[in-house]
């Protein structure tokens, strides 16, 4: 496990980065759509 | 060239904020350039592998003689001596070298005709290199070796964009602070502090990439090199601006004193992060004992590899487009606060 996490560092850190920023484009799509709603709630 | 990507990048980024206002719903296409945009980012500046010329790898063996250098390369047909190994650099031709590698490697050279990454190991001459590694073969895009750097080369494309919205988004809070003072509409305050709010996350995520990449590079994670002396004090400024808000309960008074210091905060920052770091020696690229302008601005190969320049663009672009939206979702958060708050009262 250790010898594959080195050989392949470069592609780990890109899958951890990648991983990251899907969690966080999720996370502000969700709150995007979250803020949408309630200012069409609001606004009615 | 180099400064015409950057810079249209930016602009660009900026434009592309302002639509359809900064206040407004992100429309779904938005989003996705956004999304792409920095998925793109990370893809072309973690994954390209890293590979210098022949030269790169003297002048790093000059340096130190056991350096190992990535050399992207072809093989060449000798037909005069079939037992003997040797390649041109793929990017200067007229540079041939013997090479010398074991069993597998040099079984692995002579399967292939596409260009390939060798990592070398200058042997004895100039024209005489050890073959440590074959790397990808045929790689679609590479990224120039930057002696000293090397792979640490690939902070510039995140650690240097945010930076630079930081102080964007510090110039957009001083901007909308004086159209504050000129119109007295609390939308403008609440830009303001937005774009203040996340310039300081991006300053703050700017010294913690910086950091890391420190421990690594220099040795330790905080130096008190000029630069980061003065993103410090830049904090620090910023830090007083929100705990001055934080301060004042009336809205017209709050935004009223943080305009004005906004635009006293924003005096000192074309000062902290173009004037100070280059007074004065240090370890960031660009400071005044620097014999380049940086691997960005220096007209050294490195600096001017397109697709560096391209991948550094579109990181600009991409960074500024995020900040954008995290800017709206700050206001349009602080408006339905604002809009609930009027609903309880009224109720």
């Amino acid at each position: 496990m250790m010898d594959f996490l080195t050989v392949n560092a470069g592609y780990v850190v890109l899958a951890c980065a990648l991983l990251i920023w899907a969690g966080i484009a999720a996370y502000l799509w969700r709150v995007e759509r979250r803020v949408n709603e309630l200012e069409q709630r609001l606004s009615r | 060239m180099k400064f015409a990507i950057m810079l249209g990048a930016t602009l660009f980024g900026i434009l592309l904020g302002f639509v359809p206002g900064i206040t407004r719903s992100r429309p779904v296409w938005w989003r996705w350039i956004a999304i792409l945009s920095v998925t793109a980012t990370v893809v072309l500046g973690l994954y390209p592998p890293i590979a210098g010329t022949v030269t790169d790898a003297v002048m790093a063996a000059r340096m130190d003689s056991t350096k190992v250098v990535p050399v992207l390369v072809v093989r060449q047909i000798d037909p005069s001596n079939d037992s003997s190994l040797t390649v041109v650099d793929a990017r200067d031709p007229r540079v041939v070298i013997h090479v010398d590698a074991s069993e597998d490697v040099a079984a692995a050279i002579d399967a292939t005709d596409a260009p390939f990454i060798l990592d070398l190991q200058r042997s004895g001459s100039d024209m005489r290199f050890m073959a440590q590694k074959m790397g990808p073969v045929d790689p679609l895009i590479t990224l120039p070796y930057i002696m000293g750097l090397e792979e640490r080369a690939r902070i510039i494309f995140f650690h240097v964009p945010m930076s630079w919205v930081a102080t964007i988004a510090y110039l957009l809070s001083m901007i909308f602070a004086v159209r504050y003072l000129r119109s007295r509409d609390l939308n403008h305050d609440t830009i303001s502090m937005a774009t203040a709010s996340v310039g300081t996350l991006y300053a703050v995520l700017a010294t913690v990439t910086g950091a890391v990449w420190a421990k690594f590079n220099w040795g330790s994670i905080w130096n008190w090199d000029p630069r980061e002396t003065s993103i410090f004090l830049l904090l620090l400024v910023y830090a007083a601006y929100f705990l001055l808000r934080s301060s004042i309960e009336e809205p017209q008074r709050r935004a009223r004193l943080s305009a004005a210091y906004s635009i006293v905060a924003f005096v000192t920052v074309p000062f902290l992060i173009f004037v100070l770091p280059r007074l004065l020696p240090g370890l960031h690229p660009g400071s005044s004992d620097d014999v380049n302008a940086g691997p960005l601005l220096s007209p050294k190969s490195d600096a001017i590899n397109t697709t560096k320049q391209v991948v550094f663009g579109l990181s600009l672009f991409a960074f500024t487009v995020v900040f954008f939206w995290l800017v709206n979702l700050k206001v349009r958060l602080v408006g339905l606060t604002d809009r609930i708050n009027d609903n309880e009262v009224r109720s």
